[in-house]
C-alpha cells in the first residue's frame, strides 16, 4: 500500500487504478495464455511524471510495464508479476507539424490510425499500416518496430522514425536524432530503442517522417493452386509493376473471414491459396500484362481487380480480417521470416512439419509473403482444452525453430519476442549477441525495472 | 431483349473531395474516378438478366469526356456486350443527358433501360425520370427488386415509409436503389476478353441533340466546419448551455 500512496503522489486525479477489472484490462495484450497479475495501472500525462515514476520505481524496486494499444501478439505488454503498468492512453497529443521537414511530432499514445489520418489531411502519408492500426499506439509500434502490409514498398516503422524522446531506466531524458536527415555523430541510440520492447526505457515522444500522398491504388485478388506458385507470381509481378503490397492467405483463412457473411468471396471458384496484390492504379496495364503472363504459365487460375476504393477495401478485408476471424479458434500463432529467396524451400519444410505433427488440426496460413514473412496459425479443435492444445503445439516448437535457424531466419518477424518467444531467442540470435543485448540493458536500466522478463529472462 | 445501361464516371465514393479555392467547382486533379455506384448496380442487374436468359444483349452507354472509356471498359469486363461513348468535354445537365440518351434509345430500341437512381457527385436524381418523360415509356424508379415476366416488369420500389410494387409494360425505364443487388468484382480473365468487345464513339452533335446549358453555377463552397465540442463541469451548466446557447430547450 505504501507503493500505491507513493504513486498517488505523482499521479493525481484518479490516474492510479487498482481495481481488478482495470488491472486485467490494461495488463494484457492479444495473447490470452499468460497470467495477468499487476499491482496498479498509472496514466502519465507529462514527461516529468515518467521521470518521477522511474525514480520511485528504483527506490521501491517496482517493475514497470509500458502499455500502448495492447494489440501485441507476443505478450510484450503483459504484466504477470506484480508490476506497475504505465499506460500511454493519456499521452495522445500530436503537438507539432512542419510541412518543410514533413515531420510530425507526437506523443507515444497517439493511435496509429490517427497519425495516418492526420497525414492524409495534409496531403501526406504515414505508410506503416496493419489490421490493428485503429487500436495500436505509435509508441508500441516503435517499441516493436511494427511492419504490416506495406513493408514491401515502404519498409518498417524504423524507416519513418526521425527522432525519439525517451526516459531511460535511470530516469534520464534523451532526445535522439531530433528529426535530422543526416547526423553522423556516433552511435544512433534511436535505433536501439526501436524494437527494444520497453526493456531499455519509455518511448515518450516521436518525430515521425511522412511520405508524399500516395497515388490511387488498385487491388487484385488472385487464385493460386500451389504454394510454390505464389513466389513465381511475386517475381512475375515485380518484373512489371512496383508493388505496394503482396500478401497471401489460404482457403481456410478465406472461409473463416467470409463465414460471418458481411464480405463476399472474391470469386466463386475455390482455390488452395490466394494472393492479394496492390499497386498504383496508373500501372494497370503493366499489371494486366503480369496477370496474363502468370495465367499463361499456370501460376494463377483466376482473379479479380478492384474498380473502386470501396471494392479495394472489401478485398483488403479478406486479408486484414483473418486474425480477428480466427481469434475464436484460440490459434497458436507463429510469425516467422526468412530471406525472400529462402521462402519456397522454407514453405515446403514447414508444410512437411505441419503435416507430420498436426495432420488432424486445422492450419491457417497467411502472411506478408513478399517480405519473406509467414504467419502460421494452428487452430484449436473443440475437443482439446487450451492447455492441452498449447502443450501439443509447443512440443514441435524446437523442430520448427531449428528449421528457421538452419535457414538463417527469424522466430519473430514482426510480432516481437515478449514472453511468448523469449526462450527461443537463441534460435535467431547468437550467445554473443544476446550477451551484448543484456549488457546494453544493464547500461540503460541498471536496476532492471523496465519491462523485466521480456525479450530475455531476468 | 436488349438492355441499355447508362453509366456515369464520378469521383470514387471513398475519396474525400476538396472544393477549389476559387469556388468554381471541385478539385479533381489526381483524384480516383469510378463508375457511379448506382450505375454499377444497374450493370450488375442487366448482367444478371442476361445470365438468366432474359436479356440477349447488354449495352453500356456513357456521356462525357474521352476518359469515360475507362468506366465503359469496366462495364464490359463486368459482362456488358458492347459500349457506346457519347463524347463531349462539356459538363452536361440532367436534361441534356436525358435527351442524348433518348437519341440512343431511338437508335437501339432496348426494352429495358436501367439507370442509377442518382449520381453520387451531383446528386441530381432526375435523369431517369426525364428520360422516361421524353420517350414516353413506363418508369419504375428506386427499384430494390426487379422481375421480368411475360412482357411486363414487376418493380418493387423503395418509397417513403415502405415498399411499393408496380407492374409495368415494356419498354421500361428502371432506376436502381442500393438494395437491388451487390455488384460483383471485375474478373481479370473477363477484363482480358473485354478488350475485344466493341466500343462505339459518337457525339451529341452526331446525334443531333442540343445540349446547351440552361443553368449557371455561381459558386461552390464546402459545408461550414463544425465547432469542436466542449466538456461541461455540471448538469446545471449543460442545461444552461442547451437553453441559452444551443436554444434547443425552453
Amino acid at each position: 500500500m505504501e507503493n500505491i500512496e507513493a504513486l498517488n503522489e505523482i499521479f493525481s486525479r484518479g490516474r492510479v487504478k487498482t481495481d481488478q477489472a482495470d488491472l486485467i484490462h490494461w495488463g494484457t495484450d492479444w495473447t490470452r495464455s499468460f497470467e495477468v497479475a499487476p499491482q496498479a495501472v498509472v496514466f502519465p500525462e507529462r514527461i516529468d511524471e515518467l521521470v518521477a515514476l522511474v525514480k520511485l520505481a528504483r527506490e521501491y524496486s517496482l517493475k514497470l510495464v509500458p502499455s500502448g494499444g495492447r494489440t501485441g501478439l507476443s505478450g510484450g505488454a503483459v504484466a504477470s508479476n506484480d508490476e506497475v503498468i504505465v499506460s500511454f492512453d493519456r499521452m495522445n497529443q500530436i503537438h507539432a507539424f512542419n510541412p518543410t521537414d514533413r515531420i510530425v511530432g507526437c506523443q507515444a499514445g497517439v493511435i496509429t490510425q490517427r497519425l495516418q489520418e492526420y497525414a492524409f489531411e495534409r496531403g501526406l502519408f504515414y505508410p506503416v499500416d496493419f489490421a490493428s492500426s485503429g487500436s495500436s499506439q505509435i509508441g508500441g509500434n516503435i517499441a516493436t518496430n511494427a511492419g504490416g502490409i506495406k513493408v514491401i514498398r515502404y519498409g518498417l516503422t524504423r524507416d519513418w522514425v526521425a527522432g525519439l524522446t525517451v526516459v531511460t531506466g535511470t530516469g534520464d531524458i534523451i532526445r535522439c536524432n531530433r528529426g535530422l536527415v543526416k547526423n553522423a555523430t556516433g552511435y544512433d541510440l534511436r535505433h536501439l530503442f526501436i524494437g527494444s520492447e520497453g526493456t531499455l526505457g519509455f518511448i515518450v515522444e516521436a518525430e515521425i517522417r511522412l511520405a508524399p500522398g500516395p497515388k490511387p491504388q488498385r487491388v487484385m485478388v488472385l487464385g493460386v493452386n500451389e504454394l510454390d506458385d505464389i513466389l513465381n507470381l511475386l517475381q512475375c509481378f515485380q518484373q512489371h509493376v512496383v508493388l505496394t503490397a503482396f500478401e497471401f492467405f489460404s482457403e481456410l483463412a478465406l472461409q473463416k473471414v467470409t463465414k460471418r457473411g458481411d464480405i463476399p468471396r472474391p470469386f466463386s471458384e475455390p482455390c488452395a491459396f490466394y494472393a492479394l496484390v496492390e499497386f498504383d492504379a496508373d500501372a494497370d496495364e503493366e499489371a494486366a500484362i503480369a496477370f496474363e503472363e502468370a495465367l499463361g504459365r499456370g501460376w494463377v487460375t483466376t482473379g479479380v481487380i478492384s474498380q473502386s476504393d470501396a471494392q479495394a477495401a472489401a478485398l483488403w478485408s479478406l486479408r486484414e480480417n483473418i486474425s480477428e476471424s480466427i481469434a475464436a479458434d484460440t490459434p497458436y500463432k507463429n510469425d516467422l521470416s526468412v530471406r525472400i529467396s529462402e521462402v519456397p524451400g522454407f514453405l515446403s519444410d514447414v508444410d512437411g512439419i505441419v503435416n507430420k505433427h498436426y495432420p488432424d488440426l486445422d492450419v491457417c496460413w497467411y502472411g506478408h509473403i513478399g517480405d519473406g514473412n509467414l504467419h502460421l496459425n494452428i487452430l484449436k479443435p473443440e475437443s482439446l482444452t487450451i492447455d492441452e492444445f498449447f502443450e501439443r503445439c509447443h512440443r514441435i516448437d524446437p523442430e520448427l525453430f531449428s528449421l528457421i535457424e538452419q535457414r538463417g531466419g527469424s522466430i519473430s518477424a514482426e510480432h516481437g519476442v515478449g514472453l511468448l518467444k523469449r526462450d527461443f531467442l537463441p534460435f535467431s540470435r547468437s550467445d554473443a549477441e544476446i550477451g551484448l543485448m543484456r549488457e546494453l540493458k544493464e547500461v540503460f536500466d541498471p536496476s532492471g525495472i523496465m519491462n523485466p522478463g521480456k525479450l530475455f529472462s531476468e | 431483349m436488349k438492355v441499355l445501361v447508362p453509366v456515369k464516371r464520378v469521383v470514387d465514393a471513398n475519396v474525400k473531395v476538396r472544393v477549389k479555392s476559387d469556388g468554381t467547382g471541385m478539385d479533381l486533379a489526381n483524384v480516383k474516378m469510378a463508375v457511379n455506384p448506382f450505375c454499377e448496380i444497374g450493370i450488375e442487374e442487366a448482367v444478371r438478366l442476361k445470365e438468366a436468359d432474359i436479356a440477349t444483349e447488354v449495352i453500356a452507354v456513357s456521356v462525357g469526356a474521352s476518359q469515360c472509356k475507362e468506366q465503359l471498359r469496366t462495364c464490359l469486363a463486368l459482362g456488358a456486350d458492347r459500349a457506346i461513348l457519347v463524347e463531349t468535354d462539356e459538363e452536361l445537365e440532367p436534361l441534356a443527358i436525358a435527351k442524348v440518351l433518348e437519341a440512343i434509345y431511338e437508335q437501339e430500341r432496348p426494352e429495358i433501360v436501367i439507370f442509377g437512381k442518382q449520381s453520387i457527385d451531383s446528386d441530381n436524381g432526375q435523369t431517369g425520370q426525364m428520360f422516361a418523360a421524353l420517350t414516353g415509356i413506363a418508369q419504375g424508379t428506386f427499384a430494390s427488386e426487379l422481375r421480368i415476366t411475360d412482357g411486363k416488369a414487376e418493380v418493387v420500389r423503395e418509397i417513403d415509409g415502405g415498399l411499393q410494387t408496380v407492374l409495368l409494360s415494356l419498354p421500361v425505364a428502371i432506376s436502381t436503389d442500393l438494395r437491388l443487388n451487390t455488384p460483383r468484382y471485375a474478373s481479370l480473365p473477363n477484363i482480358m476478353k473485354a478488350k475485344k468487345k466493341p466500343m462505339d464513339v459518337t457525339s451529341p452533335g452526331d446525334l443531333g441533340v442540343d445540349v446547351g446549358a440552361r443553368t449557371t453555377v455561381l459558386n461552390v463552397a464546402p459545408p461550414p466546419e463544425r465547432a469542436a465540442g466542449i466538456k461541461v463541469e455540471s448538469v446545471d451548466e449543460l442545461v444552461d448551455k442547451l437553453r441559452h446557447e444551443a436554444k434547443v430547450i425552453e
